[in-house]
């Protein structure tokens, strides 16, 4: 078992140096601009709401650039590394599928950890610079982003395993996120509607998992607080998505 | 055998997460039925769900429903009386589809206070709408039913219905020092407050504005009240 | 223990292509039995298709036998026990341009369950037995062919494996990185070490192998040993050519 964890943290510890070393970085900036913009935007139009305006595209802002690099990463990495052959060194070795596949995935959860925690020190600072404190509710707010992003990267990790290209990987991650904030709309209509439509709804209420449960940043102030059932679904989809892809790379030839 | 166990493990991981997800998570937001988007917000709306964007999707709305109601500075030099001064800022009479814009914001965040606040605020006591206030109000109220300033401001309708600006400006006070209370409200209760003779909490209330206010609209009208309060308190009461 | 490091019994491996409607396959291997003895340096020569790398892979546990049996060192290539005792090298590594040689290694070495001062002494020993040691302060990115190939080599030889399976070890290499990597594999097998390489150069073949096996079109063809080449007016290539026709 220890042997297990050491190669798991080897692999998790590359996975992330190597996000490090492709300078993801440089979406900082991306970030950085966006916000000292948004906050000029919202000195001028938002007047008395700035605070709210500028906390609210911050964190929409920071999970969005999360986002992106977590699934562009996710959807090609394992191709990347069967294209480059890296995986050969990998996999020749006594390294069960298992613990390389964790280790991806922690590697890419660590890197997503620090996007946010480095994003949100800079929202932070841009907010004291106007004037503004740490808003209500910003840990839990960046907690359930991660949360999210736990999820989402699992399930993307899951399908670049059985699909053709990154990019159907990223189309059917994209999907699934979206339909992931939609699933109390969808329930709300499956209440409303009858026979095959109302089946079919609730089936994809059992299939999608419910990103608005980790939402903290759209709730306001205490009521943000989430709860342990966040963090238990959150656990239960990705260890799901986990073994599902598991499965599918224990039978996979490179 | 072997080979089965790890899909039915997902499958049961999977069915937890939805299972604990499913009782646990109550929407706090309202019904899609609910939603009734202007025609040129239809993408916006979408985004807002898609990406868990409500609270940001609520403030472009909100900035959108302040624009509706504008708020025009006054030109360098150009004097006014205090009544034309409060007519002119709040506009009183217009805009039909206030209600829908601000009733829109709460749809898409219900929990958007300032905005609830505001929205009842200026139909109520600026634009002389005070069922359409109400109406707004009573939505505002389905979602957080527990909020105290909701029910101050119906009161204060209430009362302003009973043309009794005291009571009113009594209603709002406890409002005043909240940090979701729109400036548009602190203006009308000093505006209040001076209009039945107690210029010290007018004076403090103006005080307040012009000192935490960014919107410079209200920020002079509040300067240019406190100047003329300053000839008329007494040195004590000054809160310039 | 097994006297043969690797054997390939009645093997067939068959590719599987997905087309939108069904699927098409082909044979990679068919009907392939060899035994590889410990300690010998084997060669394995073929035309392109031939087969070779899916040899190598079969060995390295990257694929499956579609029929038959592969066990290295009496074991299955896919369980851990053989592949902690294989040392592989796939055609034209890739090792992240930003990286050092060192830190490259020290990743490796821990996959292949290293760790503290025995990493550190196994990833300075394949430095020095590549010949990387005078580079280690470079990028990968700095590297020659040469220099890529040494470095892929140094990752196998990590963990002391007793077998090496090189799929192409010299191809695109200079003569002077040939004749260094030629020393360096004769060295590893003077130390006891089994050797399965796969080459187009029949000439490196020939210096280097004790046998070779020449696959054509997924079969093997013929089981070369050294004494029969030497013997054969022509040499190993001419022996190949008549495989092959």
């Amino acid at each position: 078992m220890k042997k297990i964890f050491s190669l798991t943290g080897a692999v998790a510890f590359n996975s992330f140096m190597e996000s490090v070393r492709n300078r993801f970085f440089t979406l900082f900036a991306v970030f950085a601009f966006a916000a000292i913009y948004a906050s000029v935007l919202a000195g001028v139009m938002a007047v008395d709401q700035e605070a709210r305006v500028l906390t609210d595209f911050g964190l929409a802002l920071m999970e969005l650039v999360a986002l992106a690099y977590a699934l562009f990463s996710a959807s090609s990495v394992l191709l990347r590394e069967a294209e480059t052959k890296t995986i050969y060194l990998v996999f020749s070795r006594p390294v069960p599928r298992s613990a390389y596949l964790a280790g991806k995935l922690a590697g890419s959860l660590m890197t997503s950890a620090l996007m946010l925690a480095v994003m949100g020190l800079m929202h932070l600072l841009l907010l004291k610079f106007r004037g503004f404190g740490v808003p209500p509710g910003y840990a839990w707010a960046l907690s359930g982003s991660l949360l999210k992003l736990a999820v989402i990267t699992s399930f993307a990790f899951f399908v670049s395993l059985f699909s053709t290209s990154a990019v159907s990987t990223l189309v059917i991650s994209g999907v699934f996120w979206t339909a992931g904030h939609f699933v109390t709309e969808t329930r709300f209509l499956a209440e409303s509607s009858g026979g095959a439509v109302a089946a079919a709804l609730k089936a994809a209420i059992w299939i999608i998992p419910n990103l608005q449960l980790f939402n903290a940043r759209d709730a306001a102030g205490a009521s943000c607080a989430l709860g342990p059932a966040a963090f238990f679904s959150a656990a239960a989809w990705v260890a799901g998505s986990y073994l599902a892809a598991v499965w599918l790379i224990s039978g996979k030839e490179f | 055998m072997t080979r089965l166990a790890l899909p039915a493990a997902a499958l049961l991981a999977w069915s937890a997460g939805a299972v604990v997800s499913y009782g646990y998570y109550h929407s706090p937001f309202p019904p899609p039925s609910e939603i009734r988007t202007p025609a040129a917000g239809a993408a916006g709306d979408m985004f807002a769900l898609a990406f868990g964007a409500r609270r940001l999707f609520a403030d472009v709305w909100f900035i959108r429903l302040m624009q509706y109601y504008g708020t025009p500075e006054l030109q360098e030099g150009e004097t006014e009386s205090s009544e034309e001064a409060h007519e002119r800022i709040n506009s009183a009479g217009r805009y039909p589809d206030f209600l829908a814009r601000a009733r829109h914001v709460l749809e898409i965040d219900p929990g958007f206070v300032m905005a609830a606040l505001y929205g009842t605020g200026s139909l109520a006591f600026n634009m002389g709408r005070p069922a359409e206030a109400q109406e707004l109000l009573e939505y505002a109220l389905k979602y957080s039913p527990r909020e105290w300033k909701y029910l101050n401001v119906l009161a204060a309708i209430g009362y302003s219905k009973a043309e009794d600006p005291a009571a009113v400006a009594g209603a709002i006070t406890p409002i005043l020092k909240d940090p979701d209370c729109p400036v548009m409200l602190k203006q009308q209760a000093a505006f209040l407050n001076k209009k039945i003779g107690n210029y010290a909490a007018a004076a403090a209330i103006y005080a307040d504005i012009a000192s935490t206010s960014r919107d410079m609209a209200y920020v002079r009208n509040a300067e240019r009240e406190l100047q003329k309060f300053s000839k008329v308190l007494p040195a004590g009461q000054r809160r310039d | 223990m097994s006297q043969h490091a690797v054997s390939f019994s009645a093997v067939e491996k068959t590719y599987r292509r997905p087309r939108l409607l069904g699927a098409v396959y082909f044979t990679g291997v068919k009907d392939l039995s060899f035994e590889i003895p410990a300690g010998e340096v084997t060669g394995l020569l073929g035309l392109n298709g031939a087969g070779k790398t899916t040899i190598m892979k079969l060995i390295g546990g990257l694929l499956f036998p579609t029929a038959g049996k592969v066990k290295v060192f009496g074991q299955s290539p896919q369980g851990g026990a053989a592949k902690a005792r294989v040392g592989f090298l796939p055609e034209l590594p890739y090792f992240p341009p930003q990286v050092k040689p060192g830190d490259a290694l020290s990743y490796y070495g821990r996959l292949s369950g290293l760790s503290g001062a025995d990493l550190d002494a196994a990833v300075e020993s394949a430095m020095q037995r590549t010949g990387l040691e005078p580079h280690a302060g470079k990028r990968v990115s700095e590297f020659s062919k040469g220099m890529l190939q040494r470095l892929g080599l140094a990752q196998a030889l990590l963990h002391s494996p007793d077998l090496l399976v090189l799929d192409e070890p010299v191809s695109g290499l200079d003569p002077l990185a040939i004749h260094d990597i030629r020393g360096l594999l004769a060295g590893l097998n003077a130390d006891g070490r089994t050797i399965f390489l796969s080459s187009h150069s029949i000439s490196e073949v020939e210096k280097l192998c004790a046998r070779v096996l020449i696959m054509v079109r997924g079969r093997l063809a013929r089981t070369v040993k050294r004494a029969e080449w030497e013997a054969a007016p022509g040499g190993l290539e001419a022996i190949f050519v008549e495989a092959v026709r």
